[in-house]
C-alpha cells in the first residue's frame, strides 16, 4: 500500500501531453503530473491499479492503468461513454486536469512467478490487461509460456495494434486475433474470442496456468465457460473488475458488491472470489 | 469512570460551561407536534432546551458528516488550476444526544477513520465535538414506539465514547464522565460528590426502564446467522425488496450510514467546488456506470443492500459492530414497513416458513 496523503480526495494538477486516437471513441491520453515529485512516487503503482481521474465541473472517475509501471511514460486509454469521459476527450495537449491514486490491490505478479500467463481480452478489456502484460514481458525469465488472445468486433477496433504487433514478433509469445466481422481485408480468424483455443495449432496449457480474462459481460460469461470446461480451476481465473466509483479509497460505498469494496479489495479478484460476490461483472 | 451529582435546576449550567468553553452548542428542542431537532444554542432559546423528548428523526450525524460538504474549491488561473482543500474544523458540543446516536458516531468513528484511508473532512469535524450523552428514563416521552436499543446493545445507558452523560434521577442528574475532558468540568460547583443510594437509584431506574421498551425483541443473531451464510431464501429478499418504494428515507435519517457521491458545481465564473452529498444504496442509480450497465439486476438486490451490509458477519467483523444503533428512526419513516426490525423478523421467520412441511 503506498503511504496515504494527508487528504486522500485531494487530487494533483497533471498535464494532458498528447493525445492518440486507438479505436472510434477511444483515445489514449498521455500525461504527467505538473510535480515532477509526484509523477515520481506514482510510477511505482502495480500492473492492475487504477486512478481517479478529475475534470474540473465535470467531476471525477476511475480509470485503469494501462502502462506497466517499467515503462516510462504515462497514460490511460478511455472510451468517450459519459459526461466526464467526454470532458476528457475534449482536452487538448498542454491542458490541465488532475489524477490521484493509484488505488487498489492490482495483479499479485509475484504470485504467477514460473506459471504460463494466457491472457484473454474482448474490445476494450485489454486496456487493464496492457499493464500486466508489458511488465510480464519486461520480467520475460519469471513466467513460463505467454499467450495473448485478443478479439474484438470488426479489424478497426483490434486494441493496441502497434503493441499487438510488436508481441506476435517477441520470441516466447503468441499472439491469436480474432474478430466477430471481417471487414478491409481482415485474413485472420473469424469468431468469438474463446473461438481461438479450439484452433488449429493452439494449445492453452492447463496446468501450472493462470489465465487473465478481461471484457464485455457477454464476452466474459463465455470465456469463463470454455475455461472451465477445458479443465481451469476458478482460483487460476483472473479478472479485473469495473464499478461506479465515487472514492476509491473505500468510504462511498458505490463499488462495495457482496462482501467486497472493488476499489480496496479489488479490482482484480480470482473468478472463485468473483463468483461468491453474486452480482453480474 | 468517575461521577457526580448536579441539581436539577443546575443541569444547563453544562451547557453555559461549554459555551463559555467558545463551543457551539447544538441541543434538542420541539418543534410542532412530534417534531423534534437539535439546534445551536443561543442565549434567546437557552430556556426552551428541552431534555425529555422524541429523539429527532434526523440524527446528529450531519454534525460530523453534513449531508452537503464542501471538499475542495478549485480557482481557474493562469491556464491552470489551483485546487484548495476546504476544511472546517468547528469547536461544537452537542448536549443531549441520546445513546443510540453516541454508537452512531462510535460507528462513523471506526468507518471513516479506521482501516487504509483516514478521511480528513470527517476527522476535522469530529476532533473537537463535545459529546454529552442524555440516558433514556422517561418510557413516556424519551423512549419512542420503534426504539430497540435494548437488541442492539446500545442502550439505554451508554457504556462508553460519550465525554459526558447526564442520567435523570428525579430531583437531581447524575453526570458521569468519560473521557478527561468531561472529567474537567467536575472542577466546577455545580457538580457535587455523590453517595451510595445515588448509585442504587441510578440500578434501580435503569432496571425498570429496561422492561418499558415497546419493541423488545428484534432478533438480530438469528437474522446475522441467515444472512452471513446464505440463509435467506431468495423469495424473502423479493417480499422485503417489493415493499421497498427507493425513497432513501432508511438511509437519510440513519446514524450508521455513510455512503455518499461527489459532484463538482459551479461557484462563480472561474471557480469550481468539489462537493461531497449523502447518497442511498436504495436507489437505483447508486451502482449504473456511464454508458448505463447496472451489475445489480433485480430491484431487490439494491433495496436489501442496506441490509446485506448491516448485518453480514463480514462487515461486523470488520467494523468490530454491526451497523445498527437500534434508534427505530428507519422503522418510523418506512412506507413499506421494511424498517430494520420487520426485516429482522422477517429473516428469521423465512428459513422456518421456507422448509418443506
Amino acid at each position: 500500500m503506498n503511504a496515504a496523503p494527508e487528504n486522500v480526495y485531494l487530487p494533483q494538477a497533471a498535464i494532458l501531453d498528447r493525445v492518440v486516437a486507438e479505436i472510434p471513441e477511444v483515445k489514449t491520453f498521455y500525461w504527467r503530473f505538473a510535480d515532477p515529485a509526484a509523477q515520481e512516487a506514482f510510477r511505482r503503482f502495480r500492473p492492475g491499479q487504477f486512478a481517479q481521474v478529475s475534470l474540473w465541473g465535470a467531476g471525477e472517475f476511475p480509470a485503469s492503468l494501462p502502462p506497466s509501471p517499467t515503462e516510462a511514460e504515462t497514460f490511460f486509454t478511455i472510451r468517450q461513454v459519459g459526461s466526464v469521459t467526454t470532458a476528457l476527450h475534449e482536452l487538448r495537449p498542454g491542458d490541465q486536469f488532475a489524477v490521484r491514486g493509484p488505488y487498489g490491490n492490482g495483479f499479485p505478479m509475484e504470485d504467477y512467478h514460473g506459471r504460463n500467463l494466457v491472457f484473454v481480452a474482448g474490445g476494450i478489456g485489454l486496456i487493464p490487461l496492457r499493464s500486466c502484460i508489458v511488465y510480464a514481458l519486461a520480467h520475460r525469465d519469471h513466467y513460463q509460456r505467454i499467450q495473448i488472445f485478443h478479439g474484438a468486433k470488426t479489424p478497426h477496433e483490434l486494441m493496441y495494434v502497434d503493441n499487438l504487433r510488436e508481441w506476435a514478433r517477441t520470441p516466447g509469445v503468441e499472439c491469436h486475433l480474432t474478430v466477430d466481422r471481417a471487414a478491409d481485408g481482415w485474413d485472420g480468424h473469424v469468431g468469438v474470442v474463446g473461438s481461438l483455443f479450439k484452433r488449429p495449432g493452439v494449445s492453452v496449457p492447463m496446468d501450472n496456468t493462470t489465465a487473465f480474462v478481461c471484457g464485455p459481460p457477454i464476452m466474459f460469461r463465455f470465456v469463463i465457460r470454455d475455461l472451465l470446461a477445458m479443465g481451469f480451476e476458478e482460483k487460476n481465473i483472473v479478472s479485473t473488475l469495473e464499478r461506479y466509483m465515487k472514492c476509491g479509497v473505500g468510504k462511498c460505498g458505490h463499488c462495495c458488491i457482496g462482501v467486497a469494496y472493488v476499489c480496496v479489495d479489488g479490482p482484480v479478484f480470482t473468478y472463485q472470489q468473483i463468483r461468491k460476490l453474486g452480482e453480474d461483472i | 469512570m468517575k461521577a457526580r451529582i448536579v441539581a436539577r435546576p443546575d443541569v444547563l449550567r453544562i451547557v453555559d460551561l461549554l459555551r463559555a468553553d467558545g463551543r457551539e452548542v447544538l441541543a434538542p428542542f420541539r418543534g410542532r407536534g412530534r417534531d423534534t431537532y437539535f439546534d445551536t444554542v443561543t442565549d434567546e432559546n437557552r430556556g426552551r432546551i428541552e431534555l425529555h423528548l422524541p429523539n429527532p428523526y434526523y440524527p446528529p450525524k450531519r454534525y460530523v458528516l453534513p449531508p452537503i460538504e464542501r471538499l475542495l474549491r478549485v480557482e481557474r488561473k493562469n491556464g491552470g488550476y489551483e485546487i484548495e482543500p476546504t476544511y472546517a474544523e468547528p469547536r461544537r458540543a452537542i448536549f443531549g444526544i441520546r445513546s443510540c446516536d453516541v454508537a452512531g458516531i462510535h460507528h462513523l468513528d471506526r468507518f471513516y477513520l479506521g482501516r487504509d484511508y483516514r478521511d480528513p473532512y470527517y476527522e476535522k469535524r469530529r476532533r473537537h465535538l463535545f459529546l454529552v450523552n442524555f440516558v433514556c428514563t422517561d418510557p413516556e416521552r424519551d423512549i419512542g414506539e420503534e426504539c430497540f436499543c435494548l437488541c442492539t446493545d446500545t442502550g439505554p445507558a451508554a457504556r462508553g465514547q460519550f465525554d459526558l452523560q447526564l442520567m435523570d434521577l428525579g430531583d437531581e442528574f447524575m453526570a458521569v464522565a468519560g473521557t478527561p475532558a468531561g472529567e474537567a468540568l467536575f472542577v466546577h460547583p455545580i457538580f457535587h460528590r455523590g453517595t451510595p443510594a445515588h448509585i442504587a437509584r441510578r440500578r434501580a431506574i435503569l432496571e425498570d426502564v429496561r422492561r418499558r421498551f415497546k419493541t423488545t425483541t428484534s432478533w438480530f443473531a438469528a437474522a446475522i446467522r441467515y444472512v452471513s451464510q446464505g440463509g435467506v431464501p431468495e423469495k424473502t429478499w423479493e417480499q422485503i425488496g417489493n415493499r421497498c418504494l427507493e425513497c432513501g428515507g432508511c438511509t437519510y435519517v440513519c446514524p450508521a450510514c455513510t455512503c455518499f457521491t461527489v459532484s463538482d458545481r459551479p461557484a462563480g465564473p472561474d471557480t469550481i467546488e468539489r462537493v461531497r452529498l449523502w447518497d442511498s444504496c436504495a436507489l437505483s442509480g447508486f451502482t449504473r456506470m456511464a454508458g448505463g450497465f447496472n451489475p445489480r439486476r433485480a430491484r431487490h438486490d439494491r433495496r436489501n443492500r442496506r441490509f446485506f451490509r448491516k448485518l453480514a458477519h463480514h462487515f461486523i467483523q470488520r467494523e468490530l459492530a454491526m451497523a445498527c444503533v437500534g434508534c427505530g428512526r428507519c422503522a418510523a419513516v418506512c412506507h413499506g414497513d421494511i424498517g430494520m426490525p420487520s426485516v429482522v423478523e422477517m429473516i428469521r421467520r423465512a428459513p422456518k416458513e421456507a422448509a418443506p412441511a
